[in-house]
């Protein structure tokens, strides 16, 4: 049997300000070492002072992932030397005096397997080390502090999941879940990152460290898995250690030996009192609490009578979901719903794409109701969609430009399909035979039009002429 | 008792290069006897008391830049980054 | 002009011009460098004060708003940071320490037109009670050089008792300031836990320390904590003390008042201390208190509690000096990191690398339980006590230390006999609650301080106690 658990650390790159000072929490835009301050660079007499608003989020998650929130919640210094580290301690959460991390004991459900949430910790991110020089010996590290107190939320599992699917899958629907609760934007380099631990039958536990992005992770204990089960095969056992997954080789190598066991000497932070969750903040938060994915996703079927897997696919992105909430209008719905997952999913599928869009709600409202009214067809539609994302022209501006118009004229389309019927004449001659075939007359006025004749009014007028029924 | 073993276990740990370890054992020692007492004191069935806030009390999650160029104040590597030895 | 004024004196004379600031300022300096090379109260002088003196003396005389300090020197504790000066804790790790910041009490006191003239001595990073282990060299006691000061916060009580300043803020962590304060003479105050904010006191051990004042007078000490008392945004821990006035009503007096002895604190000690402790008793009764034995059983296990907090505490709180981002010169080239890190913080003095031993080996994982944990317990139990002995009385006394000054090296390399001279100061640290030692006898030459604790946030009747006791003594000043 596979056991594999997981510890993800996630940054709240929603916060305005870092965990412990009000330098800037996305330190990604700053030239090295310009977004730092006595509290965050550690300097001797300086003290930490809570961000407010990272108690919140951190609640939010935790409610998500249905843990338990404590009545008062601690901090406590986790003791260990590393140059990125300016205390040399970490301020993290620690359970050694009951439950006081701001979540415990949480769930959920991925594809039917119950994944059990052990713990959901507040702490410091490390600031972040360049190495420099060329050889082993003029070898030095550079130390960028901006990063150093940047607040992040650990969630860790039990070892729960039985194969790297199920791990992905969990991912997927984590990243999804912390981005629909406006914590965090996932897609921001060094954003989410994922330690996990692995081990098979009668083997030791083997933690993974450095696993750069999660979508490595999968990949990562895969490679741990197999390892593992080939040691066994030949008889060999599996030691406990921690490996390092190796990004450019795709493979997990032991970290040198440590000569010592860690000890972190974790006690208690005495520089910041326990914080009272008053249940009344608690269900504040709770009802400040984004709708959940499952929950957007029943409503999109129930409500809107919009696919299973459509709402599947429309609920687990906040982006496009929130975009679907402000377009809709209840009766167009289904269509917007359509136009966002069919096409313009395939037109913003990055992040700078997103960025560079110049689409707005009502662009995706209009367009809708268009189809809806026939006034232009869902063949058009892509075209004028594509045309919006890049000028964001409004709709009747660019069916007038690109001539898009829907053609229901009798008169104009019945000039077309004479030509087509002179033209075709092998396949007209076929109809009689196979009366499927004005199908294939049909698409050659719609070619003709380029798409712009109202298919069903087409093929009316077709029947008419050649007098089928 | 405290070996010498253990005293150069804690000084690794605590990372300060003690030349001879021979002459902490004894202090050492010493001092974990008196803090021995402490099994006297009859406090098994205490609780832990610790100060305590409230929400309120913490601060508002605001973005305000240090007013210092800081870096600049510290030891630095040509005015940005701060130098580390090597890490093996 | 004399320099042996109290602090509220020191206002009236330059509101009366009878002297200037800049005169008064010289004079200190010019004092300071005939004595100091003897006495050793500093580790660095401000060169800018007589700039900054005449600045406010010509706020003064050209009627501009001016501080409630009006450019009194007063002496910093070399752990207090002072933007822009060295703040070294009188360790060698951090001889090239420049603060690029005020601590919040400093940055009070100068928006109030004080002058920090220097910085004083102490035990490195306040461990120790006798300023032996400042790696710069002890300061001396001015009632007899042959004698410690006490400590930590030695040089700040000898600048005070030598007239080198006005006053001095130091730093309590076991009775830092108090102990010092008993031993050369000056009004000693550790206030409630979270009174004043410790924002840039570099911490020993945060849970439990407070800066406090060491001043001449009571009053002086009062006044002190109008300016600087008060919660702080930059300090998670203090407490609101709703704009308390510290100097209103200070001679409400104490009649009526229950004072209890805490008996644990008045047995070992030495005959002359005991003398003094019943001539203080006697005193109370005559300004109308009522006397009554408190015993506190946990008392017994304060020390071994302090000192497993202490150790656990200082030896994460002085983890970040590993000489990176600031600390003193020593190029880091072909170094490993860990071999690095463990050559320069060879810069601590012994005392500091036993405490940074001892706590290491403390909370380590195999001891976390049988130590720290039960060091917690005793303190929430003391408190419990200290707690209920409240109910019954208002005030606790006790001698603020149970022996006399002592002469140099006559203790230092027994421990545990160290450990015990804290015997009666830790108390008030562990619990949270204010205490300060009021100079009350002078025996064979040798000073002897009474000490008076309250429950938390009753800073103020610790001070209305201690000023109605001052005033029942007619001490010498030291002569220099």
């Amino acid at each position: 049997m596979v056991k594999i658990g997981l510890e993800i650390h996630c940054q709240l790159t929603k916060l305005e300000s870092k965990l412990f000072c009000p330098c800037k929490a996305d330190y990604r835009s700053f030239e090295p070492n310009t977004n730092i301050c006595p509290v965050c660079i550690g300097l001797p007499g300086s003290l930490p002072r809570l961000n407010q608003k990272a108690i919140e989020k951190g609640t939010l998650i935790s409610l998500a992932l249905n843990c338990k929130i404590p009545e008062k919640i601690s901090f406590f210094r986790k003791n260990y030397f590393y140059p990125d580290l300016p205390k040399n301690y970490q301020i993290t959460q620690f359970d050694a005096y009951g439950h006081t991390s701001i979540g415990n004991n949480g769930k959920i459900t991925i594809e039917g397997k119950e994944i059990r949430i052990t713990r959901i910790q507040l702490e410091e991110d490390p600031g972040r080390l360049i190495y420099e020089g060329t050889s082993e010996k003029n070898k030095i590290t550079l130390v960028d502090y901006n990063r150093a107190g940047t607040p992040l939320v650990e969630v860790v599992t039990e070892p729960d999941f039985e194969n790297p699917k199920q791990v992905r899958v969990f991912m997927n629907i984590l990243v999804d879940l912390l981005e629909n609760l406006g914590v965090s934007e996932p897609s921001l380099e060094g954003a989410v990152r994922a330690d996990g631990n692995v081990s098979i039958e009668g083997g030791n536990k083997v933690e993974i460290k450095n696993v750069g992005s999660f979508h490595d992770l999968e990949k990562a204990v895969h490679f741990e898995i197999t390892r593992q089960q080939s040691l066994v095969e030949r008889g060999i056992p599996i030691e406990l250690e921690t490996r390092q997954w190796d990004d450019r080789r795709k493979i997990t190598v032991s970290a040198r030996s440590k000569e010592e066991e860690q000890d972190y000497r974790y006690f208690l932070e005495g520089d910041i009192p326990w914080i009272l969750l008053d249940p009344k903040y608690v269900d504040q938060f709770k009802q400040n609490m984004p709708e959940s994915i499952a929950s957007k996703r029943d409503r999109y079927i129930e409500q809107f009578k919009i696919p299973a897997q459509v709402a599947d696919v429309l609920s687990s992105d906040k982006f496009y979901s929130d975009l679907f909430e402000l377009a809709h209008n209840e009766k167009n719905a289904k269509e917007v719903a359509n136009i966002i997952t069919t096409d313009l999913m395939g037109f913003v599928d990055t992040k700078e794409k997103r960025q560079q869009s110049k689409l707005t709600s009502k662009h995706l409202s209009d367009l809708a109701n268009a189809i809806i009214n026939n006034t232009i067809t869902r063949n058009s539609s892509k075209s004028a969609l594509q045309e919006i994302v890049k000028t964001g022209k409004s709709l009747n501006e660019i069916i007038t430009e690109l001539d898009l118009g829907h053609v229901s004229d009798e008169f104009e389309l019945s000039a077309v399909i004479e030509k087509v019927i002179n033209e075709e004449s092998i396949a007209v001659k076929e109809i009689k035979e196979k009366p499927e075939t004005v199908n294939f007359l049909v698409g050659k006025v719609m070619k003709k039009t380029k798409g712009k004749a109202d298919p069903s009014l087409t093929l009316e007028l077709l029947k008419k002429k050649l007098k089928i029924y | 008792m405290v070996s010498k073993e253990e005293i150069e276990r804690v000084a690794k740990l605590m990372r300060i290069e003690v030349d001879d370890h021979v002459v902490h054992i004894d202090r050492v020692q010493k001092m974990i006897e008196y803090f021995d007492i402490l099994d006297k004191a009859g406090i098994e069935s205490e609780e832990l008391i610790v100060q305590e806030q409230t929400i309120e009390n913490l601060r508002e999650d605001k973005y305000v830049p240090y007013e210092e160029k800081l870096i600049e104040k510290l030891k630095n590597y040509k005015g940005t980054f701060v130098r580390a030895p090597k890490l093996i | 002009m004399n320099l042996e004024i109290s602090a509220l004196k020191y206002l009236d004379e330059i509101k009366n011009e009878n002297f200037t600031v800049e005169e008064f300022i010289s004079k200190t300096i010019e004092h300071i460098k005939k004595i100091d090379g003897n006495l050793h109260a500093f580790l660095s002088i401000n060169e800018k004060a007589i700039q900054q003196a005449k600045e406010i003396d010509r706020k003064i005389k050209s009627k501009e708003k001016i501080g409630k300090c009006m450019g009194m020197p007063l002496s910093i504790k070399d752990n207090i940071c002072v933007k822009d000066t060295k703040t070294t804790c009188a360790s060698k790790m951090l001889e090239d320490f420049i603060s690029p910041y005020d601590a919040t009490v400093i940055k009070n006191l100068k928006s109030e037109d004080a002058i920090i003239i220097g910085k004083t001595n102490l035990d490195e990073f306040a461990m120790g009670l006798t300023t032996e282990f400042s790696a710069f060299g002890p300061s001396k006691n001015p009632w007899n050089t042959d004698y410690v000061p006490g400590g930590s916060s030695g040089g700040s009580a000898v600048s005070v008792s030598a007239l080198e300043c006005i006053a001095s803020l130091g730093s309590d962590t076991g009775g830092s300031v108090r102990n010092p304060a008993s031993f050369c003479s000056t009004v000693g105050f550790k206030p409630t836990y979270g009174l004043i904010s410790r924002y840039g006191l570099i911490s020993y051990s945060n849970s439990i320390e407070q800066i406090g004042p060491l001043t001449r007078t009571v009053e002086d000490t009062a006044f002190l904590l109008n300016i600087i008392a008060g919660q702080d945004p930059m300090d998670n821990t203090t407490i609101d003390n709703k704009g308390e006035n510290y100097l209103k009503n200070l001679d409400a007096g104490i009649d009526g008042k229950k004072i209890g002895v805490i008996s644990e604190m008045t047995k070992n000690v030495d005959k002359e201390v005991s003398s003094a402790t019943k001539n203080a008793i006697v005193q109370f009764e005559k300004l109308g208190a009522k006397i009554e034995e408190i015993s506190l059983d946990m008392i017994d296990y304060s020390v071994a509690s302090y000192y497993t907090i202490t150790a656990t505490e200082a030896g994460s709180n002085l983890a970040r000096y590993d000489n990176l981002r600031y600390g003193y010169d020593f190029d880091l080239e072909g170094y490993e990191f860990n071999s690095y890190i463990s050559k320069a913080r060879k810069n601590f003095g012994p005392e500091v690398t036993r405490r940074m031993i001892l706590g290491g080996f403390v909370p380590s994982a195999g001891h976390a339980g049988k130590y720290f944990l039960k060091a917690l317990k005793v303190k929430n139990k003391l408190t419990a006590e200290i707690n209920e002995a409240f109910t019954k009385v208002d005030l606790l006394i006790s001698p603020t230390v149970p022996i006399l000054p002592f002469k140099f090296g006559e203790k230092i390399d027994d421990p545990v006999a160290l450990f015990l001279i804290d015997f009666n100061t830790v108390t008030a640290n562990l619990t949270g609650k204010p205490a300060i030692s009021v100079p009350f006898e002078i025996s064979n030459g040798l000073p002897i301080g009474i000490q008076i604790h309250a429950n938390t946030l009753q800073d103020k009747l610790v001070l209305q106690a201690a000023h109605a006791l001052e005033k029942t003594t007619n001490l010498p000043g030291v002569s220099i």
